[in-house]
């Protein structure tokens, strides 16, 4: 999802390993079919968390050591809408995965036909109350959140100390006045990666959502018309944080993509961006020496209520519901988070916040993001992550107006209004 | 004598069955099940398949701005697109069949962005745009270079049609190469004799008779530019705000992104019916035009 580019080059590359694994999986399916023979059976897995792939086909070595009765087929394709699309495919030709990766809400509900209840498995009861929520109906749960993820402005603290920034900016004015601080050191106080639709569409407007009194009232609201976002009030607020980090942000925001503005911030030519703390990874690819925490995305001057994370659950593995083998995949998700190595390896190797509380992650696994993303957690101070509710499509629409307004082809309220026709045509 | 027909029958069935089976696995019957899809409103997942008539076609011609404005814009591009292609394309090849050194060498040069992929070709010059130019205008200061390349629809626009030209005009070169050298040379030599100029020579007598590698090089440029996606992916991915989207992007994200399966089919069934009739239309205009020498 959040590298983009590295997606296309995988998705050639899947193409071609498809070809090859194609033919493998076939024999090896119709092997898994005849269960009386006591065959070796094979869990195909099918996700899209592109940087972890290293980490799983060293987990899948581990854990057919285990079981040697189950082998394991691993698939990855990323970013949101190819994912989405080979796993039409797949389900279209026949060829679907015992296991695969949901977005959760409004997805959950889409794939809803081929999910398998996981209720009654071992780890649910472990689950942090948060993670449970995008992939439970009914009060029932039908996956497996693989990780947390917070995101809000990424900032360099020994920068902020340089500018002389010792109370960190909770309010609007103050994080004004933060970035006029750094401005006058020479630093470019936001690094806007601008080209990014889910960076806009998905993330960056969650506190807009998060923040409304009731979020699930205020999203039905909009699709049966009586809210609007013209004329609310934190829409209007958030608009102004929008405008606030272009005035005093990098040349060219629409053409920056996550890896430039990533180098910016990781070069300390820039002092914040808005991100989350995934960017870990590629940040101390360049610079693994910087002091790093989050700031809130402040709305407005209630500084109390501004103090919160944006939290979320970017993916959670499901079952499908007629799969042969459903079995054997339960107990690979079973693995993954309860043997010793499966944890190990979620903190460690693909350096997650665990979504369960029986993992224990310490802020060395994390990283200084991480860390800090879960003692936001912990505290309870977080805004939950609101667009995997949003109709199908409409992420990438939000996006597209903000980038109108911020060309300066709309003003703030064309843009709210592009934004209400866009919910209004996909909602229907 | 029924018994030759049948051996005639069989001796087609042998040399053509195979190839017309595969066409109609491939072709023929997911092309008839899009028609059928763009009828519904499938989600492209779920087991529920409702057929909903004409609702898809009417909610795209009455209230889908964004198709309208891709239309627009693969409009646009195609004009612009197929113009410069074929021009580029057919003085590429009317300077190499003069007698210049290297000219082999140019020509393979020509043809070259031609055999690198899209995507990759895309990604190569989305960091030229990007990186390069921004560099190049910062040190040499020329306004050409300043402009936020691929950040504002002009520079998106004329962006992808830089790289589109780039890449195609070498094909086309190729097929006007073929036609030109097969121009007889009696034809020219009697039209210099009898006194035509360069302009004139080119006009009167070249042309019209490579008529036949106008046809086929507009069919194919016009045809390249409306279905162009993958330039368009990884240059602009459709951006900035929606503003360089073609048509089969549009296509695709509506079927796979806003996950409306039905309304995607039935925008790609409109998309053919539109390249279908305008490459017959050109073809047959075209092809009214050609003589022989």
């Amino acid at each position: 999802m959040k590298k983009m580019k590295l997606t296309l080059v995988m998705l050639l590359a899947f193409s071609m390993v498809l070809a090859a694994c194609g033919g493998k999986s076939s024999e090896e399916g119709s092997g898994s079919s005849d269960a009386a023979s006591g065959d070796v059976k094979t869990v195909k897995i099918f996700q899209f968390k592109t940087e972890i792939v290293d980490g799983l086909n060293e987990l899948k070595v581990e854990f057919e050591k285990e079981h040697p009765n189950i082998k394991l087929d691993i698939q990855t394709v990323g970013g949101g809408a190819d994912y989405g699309a080979s796993l039409k495919t797949k389900f279209a030709s026949g060829d679907a995965p015992d296991i695969f990766s949901n977005g959760g809400y409004a997805e959950m509900e889409m794939w809803f036909d081929n999910l398998e209840d996981l209720s009654d498995q071992p780890w649910v009861a472990d689950l942090v109350d948060m993670a449970k929520k995008p992939m439970t109906k009914d009060g029932k749960v039908y996956g497996m959140p693989m990780n947390l993820e917070g995101w809000g402005y990424i900032y360099n603290k020994d920068l902020f100390e340089q500018a002389g920034i010792t109370e960190l900016p909770k309010t609007y004015s103050q994080l004004e006045d933060a970035a006029k601080k750094l401005e006058a050191i020479g630093v470019t106080p936001f690094a806007n990666a601008y080209q990014e639709w889910w960076l806009l569409g998905n993330q960056g407007i969650n506190p807009a959502f998060a923040l409304q009194n009731d979020p699930d009232a205020f999203i039905k609201g909009l699709s049966d018309g009586t809210e609007k976002f013209a004329g609310n009030p934190l829409f209007e607020e958030w608009a102004k944080l929008m405008q606030l980090t272009l005035d005093h942000g990098n040349k060219n925001p629409l053409t920056t993509d996550y890896n430039t503005a990533v180098s910016l911030l990781a070069t300390e030519k820039a002092a914040m961006m808005q991100n989350g703390n995934w960017s870990q990874t590629e940040i101390d690819a360049i610079n693994p020496d910087l002091n790093l925490g989050f700031l809130p995305m402040p709305m407005g001057e209630d500084a109390e209520q501004n103090d919160k994370l944006n939290v979320g659950v970017p993916a959670n593995l499901v079952i499908n519901k007629n799969s042969p083998v459903k079995e054997e995949a339960k107990v690979f998700l079973n693995w993954l988070v309860t043997s010793d190595i499966g944890k190990e390896y979620i903190v460690k190797k693909f350096k997650f916040i665990p979504a369960l509380s029986t993992i224990e992650a310490t802020p060395e696994d994390m990283g200084d993001l991480g860390a800090s993303v879960w003692e936001y957690v912990q505290a309870g101070k977080v805004l939950p992550q609101q667009a995997p509710k949003f109709p199908d499509g409409v992420t990438q629409e939000f996006a597209n107006s903000m980038q109108a307004y911020f060309a300066g082809k709309s003003d703030v309220t064309k843009m709210l209004e592009d934004m209400q026709a866009s919910w209004d045509s996909l909602s229907q | 004598m029924n018994s030759k027909r049948t051996a005639a029958l069989m001796q087609q069935l042998v040399y053509i069955g195979p190839a017309l089976l595969f066409f109609g696995i491939t072709i023929i019957i997911p092309f008839v099940m899009g028609m059928y899809y763009s009828f519904t409103n499938w989600n492209g997942v779920s087991g529920n398949v409702e057929w909903v008539g004409l609702d898809n076609f009417v909610k795209i011609f009455t209230s889908d701005r964004a198709f309208a404005d891709s239309f627009w814009f693969t409009t646009k591009f195609t004009i612009v697109g197929v113009i410069l292609t074929n021009l580029v394309g057919f003085f590429l090849a009317y300077f190499l069949t003069k007698k210049i050194r290297g000219r082999n060498f140019l020509r393979t040069i020509f043809f070259m962005p031609n055999v690198i992929g899209g995507l990759l070709l895309g990604f190569i010059w989305q960091f030229i745009f990007i990186k390069g130019f921004a560099t190049l205008g910062d040190v040499t200061g020329l306004a050409f270079f300043q402009l936020p390349w691929l950040g504002d629809e002009v520079t998106g626009f004329w962006g992808i049609i830089l790289v589109f030209v780039w890449q195609s005009s070498g094909y086309l070169m190729i097929i006007y190469i073929a036609s030109i050298t097969n121009v007889s040379k009696e034809v020219l030599e009697a039209a210099e004799i009898d006194g035509a100029n360069r302009f004139q020579v080119l006009k009167n007598i070249m042309v019209p008779l490579i008529m036949p590698a106008v046809t086929v090089c507009l069919f194919l440029a016009i045809s390249w530019s409306f279905k162009m996606f993958d330039l368009n992916l990884s240059l602009t991915k459709g951006g900035p705000y929606g503003s360089t989207e073609s048509l089969a992007m549009n296509v695709y994200n509506e079927a796979f992104l806003n996950n409306r399966y039905g309304l995607g089919t039935a925008k790609s069934l409109i998309f053919f019916i539109v390249v279908a009739v305008i490459t017959l239309i050109q073809v047959r205009l075209t092809k009214n035009k050609e003589v022989e020498a």
